[in-house]
C-alpha cells in the first residue's frame, strides 16, 4: 500500500502551479483550507502560551501558603478566568477543528478543499477577533473575574460593574459565530464532497471525529450564544432572566451554560480521540480495532452528552430523583468511552509497534485519559461529589482528562502531521525528551491535586491553610516541569521549520493508509484536485478505511 | 457534467441551509427555555415551585390521621424596597387536605406610593408539588400608600399525597418562602450593594 501511496504524489504535484496570491494577501485573504488551518494553529499556539504563562503564575503563588505574588485577589480571578477560555475557546479549538481538521478532513476525506472557503476565511478571523477582545477584556476596569463558567449573580452588573464581562461576552459571541461556521463548512463538506467510493463506513476515524464534533458545535454553541445574550441584556438593558427581583433566577443560567458546557468538553475530547485512532493505527501497523464500534461510539457519547448537563450542578439543589437521572447517564458514558479506550488497546495487541514520539504522545494520551476517566466517574456520584464538588479534585479531574489529554493528542498530531504541514521533519530524540519532561511534568502537577481535593482544599482561592502545603509545592514543581516541556515544544516547532530533514510522502511507512499520505510532502496548494476513487480492500471487510485501497485516478 | 454540478451544488447548499435553520433553532430554544421552564416547573412543583389552583378535594382527605404537618411562614423584602413585611403567624399546623387561610402583612415605610411584587418559593423542594396555593397576594403586583398598612391572605392546602409518596413520606415541616422585590421602576436603579436572593 505504501508503494501506490508514494507513486500517488507524483500526480498531484502540479497544483503547486497554480497562481494564488503571495504575502499577507495569501494569509489574510485565503480560502485554501491548507493555509487556514496553518493560520488556525498558529493562533492555539500564541493563545497556549499567554493561557499558559496564567497557569504557571498561578501555580507560583499557589506554590506556598499566604500571598506572595498576586496580592489583588479580583487579578488573581481574572487570572483563573482567562486561563480557562484562552485553553478552551483559543486553544484546543482552534488547534483541533479549525487547525488539524481544517489540514486533514478534506486530505482524507479525498475532497479538493472545504466546501464554503470564503466562510472558512471568516470563520478564522471571527476567532482571531473573539481572541483580541478577550485579551482586551483584562484590561478593561477590573477585568472578568467569573471563572470560565460566568455565573450570575456574580457575572452581573452589581457585582462587575464595568464593561470587561462584556468585553468577554463579546469574545465568547464572536469566537462562537466563528466556530459555528466552521462546524457547517465541515459537516457540509463531509456529508457532500467525499471522493467516489469514501463511503461514510470508510472514512478514517479523524475526518468522524471532526464531523460528530461539528454536530455538537452546531447545537450547543447557539445555546450558549442565547444565554450570552440574556446575560448582556440583564446587564445592560434592565431585563431580569437571571435576576430574581424581576422575577428571573440565576440557575437557568447555569442549566443553560452547562447545556452547552458538557457537550464542550466532548468537543474538546472528540477530535483527541480522532487523532489517537490515527496514531495508534498507523504505528501498531494495524488497522483500527472495531472501526465501526469505534465511530458510533463517539456519536453515542456526543448524544449522551445533551443529556447529563446537571451532573455540573448537584449542589444547587436538585431533588433526589433529578440527581439519580443525571448520576445512572453520566455513568452510562463510560460505556462507549470503554468501547474507546478497549479498541485502542486491541488495536495495539499484536501490533508491530513503533514507538515513535506520536505513538508515545498517544499511549500518554490514554493513560491520562483513563486516569480523568476514573476519577470522572467517582465524580459522576451526586452522593459523593457533594463532598468534593468546587476542591482540588475536580480541577484535577478535568485537567487529566479534558485539558492535559487534549494537549497531548495535539502535540501527537503535531508530531505525526508536521511532515506533511511543513515539508520537514522534527528531530525523534529531541520530541521523545520533550515527551518525557512533558509526562512526568504534567503529572507531577497534577496527580497531587487529588490528594488535595479529597483534603478539601477549595478551587479558584489563592491562599490556603499550611495543611495543604505540601502537595501544593509538589504540584508547582510539577508546574516548572510542564513549563519546561512546553517551551522545548516551542523550541522544537523553531528547529523542525529552521533544521528539519525533508519529510517524504509518507514517512511512517506501511501503517499510515490515509489519504493525505498519497499526497507529496509538504502537501501541495492543491490537492485532490482530481478525486481519488477508493475501492474497498482485498481482505473482505472493507467496512473500515484503512482497507481502503486509493489509486489517483488519471 | 454540468448537471451533475448543478445537483451537487444545490444538495451543498441545501445541507447548509438546514444546518443554519439548526443553529437558529437552538438558540431560539435557549430563550424558549424561560417560559417551558416555566410550565415544567408550575406543572411538575419542581425546584420548589408550589402548585397554584382551585381546591380539588382529595377522596383521602379522610386520612387526616396519618399525621399533622406544621407549615412556616418566611417573610423577606429586598433591600431596594422600604417595606416592612411578615407573616401574622409564624407557623400554622394543618391536617392534609385541610384549607387554610392565613395572612401576611406589609407596611410602606416609605413618602411615596410603591408597588411590590412577592415571589416566592416552597422548602423542601420536594414537597412543592403537594403544596397547592388557592389564592395568594404573590399572583398579582402590590401597590401600598405611603405608610399604608394592609393585611394579605394566603389561602392553601397540603395534598394528602405528601403521605403516600415514599419519597415525601417523612416531611413534617413545610416552609413557605415569600421575597418582595420593588417593581421595574425602582429596580432599573443598579444596586450598589448587594442584591437580596
Amino acid at each position: 500500500m505504501a508503494h501506490g501511496a508514494a507513486a500517488g504524489h507524483g500526480a498531484h504535484a502540479h497544483g503547486e502551479h497554480d497562481p494564488h496570491p503571495t504575502g499577507w494577501k495569501r494569509w489574510v485573504y485565503s480560502t485554501n483550507h491548507k493555509d487556514i488551518g496553518t493560520m488556525y494553529i498558529v493562533l492555539s499556539m500564541i493563545a497556549a502560551l499567554l493561557g499558559g504563562l496564567m497557569s504557571w503564575y498561578i501555580r507560583l503563588e499557589l506554590a506556598e501558603p499566604g500571598i506572595q505574588f498576586i496580592e489583588d485577589t479580583q487579578f488573581y480571578n481574572v487570572l483563573v478566568t482567562a486561563h480557562g477560555f484562552l485553553m478552551v475557546f483559543f486553544v484546543v479549538m482552534p488547534a483541533m477543528i479549525g487547525g488539524f481538521g481544517n489540514w486533514f478532513v478534506p486530505l482524507m476525506v479525498g475532497a479538493p478543499d472545504m466546501a464554503f472557503p470564503r466562510m472558512n476565511n471568516i470563520s478564522f478571523w471571527l476567532t482571531a477577533a473573539g481572541l483580541v477582545l478577550l485579551v482586551m477584556s483584562a484590561f478593561v476596569g477590573g477585568g472578568p473575574g467569573t471563572g470560565w463558567t460566568v455565573y450570575p449573580p456574580l457575572s452581573s452588573i452589581a457585582y462587575h460593574p464595568d464593561a470587561a464581562v462584556d468585553f468577554g461576552i463579546l469574545a465568547l459571541h464572536v469566537a462562537g459565530a466563528g466556530s459555528i461556521l466552521g462546524a457547517i463548512n465541515f459537516i457540509v463538506t463531509i456529508l457532500n464532497m467525499r471522493s467516489p467510493g469514501m463511503t461514510m463506513h470508510r472514512m478514517p476515524l479523524f475526518a468522524w471525529s471532526i464531523l460528530i464534533t461539528a454536530f455538537l458545535l452546531l447545537l450547543a454553541l447557539p445555546v450558549l450564544a442565547g444565554a450570552l445574550t440574556m446575560l448582556l441584556t440583564d446587564r445592560n438593558f434592565g431585563t431580569h432572566f437571571y435576576d430574581p427581583a424581576g422575577g428571573g433566577d440565576p440557575l437557568l443560567w447555569q442549566h443553560l451554560f452547562w447545556f452547552f458546557g458538557h457537550p464542550e468538553v466532548y468537543i474538546i475530547i472528540l477530535p483527541a480521540f480522532g487523532i489517537v485512532s490515527q496514531l495508534v493505527s498507523t504505528f501498531s501497523r494495524k488497522p483500527v480495532f472495531g472501526y465501526l464500534g469505534m465511530a458510533y461510539a463517539m456519536s453515542a457519547i456526543g448524544v449522551v452528552g445533551f443529556i447529563v448537563w446537571a451532573h455540573h450542578m448537584y449542589t444547587t439543589g436538585l431533588g433526589v430523583n433529578a440527581r439519580a437521572y443525571f448520576t445512572t447517564a453520566t455513568l452510562i458514558i463510560a460505556v462507549p468511552t470503554g468501547i474507546k479506550i478497549f479498541s485502542w488497546l486491541a488495536t495495539m495487541w499484536d501490533g508491530s509497534i513503533d514507538f515513535k514520539a506520536p505513538m508515545l504522545y498517544a499511549i500518554g494520551f490514554i493513560f491520562l485519559f483513563v486516569v480523568g476517566g476514573v476519577t470522572g466517574v467517582a465524580l459522576a456520584n451526586a452522593g459523593i461529589d457533594f463532598a468534593l464538588h468546587d476542591t482540588y479534585y475536580v480541577v484535577a479531574h478535568f485537567h487529566y482528562v479534558m485539558a492535559i489529554a487534549a494537549i497531548f493528542a495535539m502535540f501527537g498530531g503535531y508530531y505525526y502531521w508536521v511532515g506533511k504541514m511543513t515539508g520537514r521533519q522534527y528531530n525523534e530524540g529531541l520530541a521523545k525528551a520533550q515527551f518525557w519532561l512533558f509526562f512526568i511534568g504534567v503529572n507531577l502537577l497534577f496527580f497531587p491535586q487529588h490528594f488535595l481535593g479529597l483534603a478539601g482544599m477549595p478551587r479558584r482561592i489563592p491562599d490556603y491553610p499550611d495543611v495543604y502545603a505540601g502537595w501544593n509545592m509538589v504540584s508547582s514543581f510539577g508546574a516548572l516541569l510542564t513549563m519546561l516541556g512546553t517551551f522545548m515544544f516551542y523550541f522544537i516547532v523553531f528547529h523542525t521549520m529552521r533544521s528539519g530533514k525533508p519529510a517524504e510522502a509518507n514517512p511512517w511507512g506501511e501503517g499510515a493508509t490515509t489519504l493525505e499520505w498519497t499526497v507529496a510532502s509538504p502537501a501541495p496548494f492543491h490537492t485532490h484536485e482530481v478525486q481519488p476513487v477508493i475501492s474497498a480492500g482485498d481482505h473482505g471487510h472493507g467496512g473500515h478505511g484503512h482497507g481502503a485501497h486509493p489509486r489517483p485516478a488519471e | 457534467m454540468p448537471g451533475a454540478q448543478a445537483r451537487g451544488i444545490n444538495r451543498t447548499t441545501l445541507t447548509a441551509v438546514v444546518l443554519f435553520a439548526v443553529v437558529v433553532a437552538m438558540g431560539g430554544l435557549a430563550f424558549a427555555s424561560v417560559p417551558l421552564y416555566r410550565l415544567f416547573c408550575q406543572v411538575t412543583g419542581f425546584a420548589g415551585t408550589p402548585k397554584t389552583g382551585a381546591y380539588v378535594g382529595t377522596a383521602s382527605a379522610g386520612a387526616g390521621a396519618a399525621g399533622e404537618v406544621t407549615v412556616r411562614f418566611d417573610a423577606n423584602v429586598n433591600s431596594q424596597l422600604p417595606w416592612q413585611f411578615q407573616p401574622a403567624e409564624r407557623q400554622v399546623v394543618v391536617r392534609p387536605g385541610q384549607e387554610v387561610l392565613v395572612h401576611f402583612r406589609a407596611h410602606n415605610l416609605a413618602d411615596h406610593p410603591i408597588t411590590g411584587t412577592a415571589t416566592f418559593n416552597v422548602t423542601p423542594f420536594k414537597a412543592a408539588q403537594y403544596f397547592n396555593k388557592i389564592e395568594c397576594f404573590c399572583f398579582t403586583e402590590q401597590t401600598l400608600k405611603p405608610g399604608e398598612d394592609v393585611s394579605m391572605p394566603v389561602v392553601f392546602y397540603v395534598d394528602p399525597q405528601l403521605f403516600e409518596d415514599p419519597n415525601t413520606a417523612e416531611v413534617r415541616n413545610i416552609t413557605l418562602s415569600y421575597t418582595f422585590f420593588p417593581v421595574e421602576a425602582q429596580a432599573q436603579q443598579p444596586s450598589a450593594g448587594e442584591k437580596a436572593l
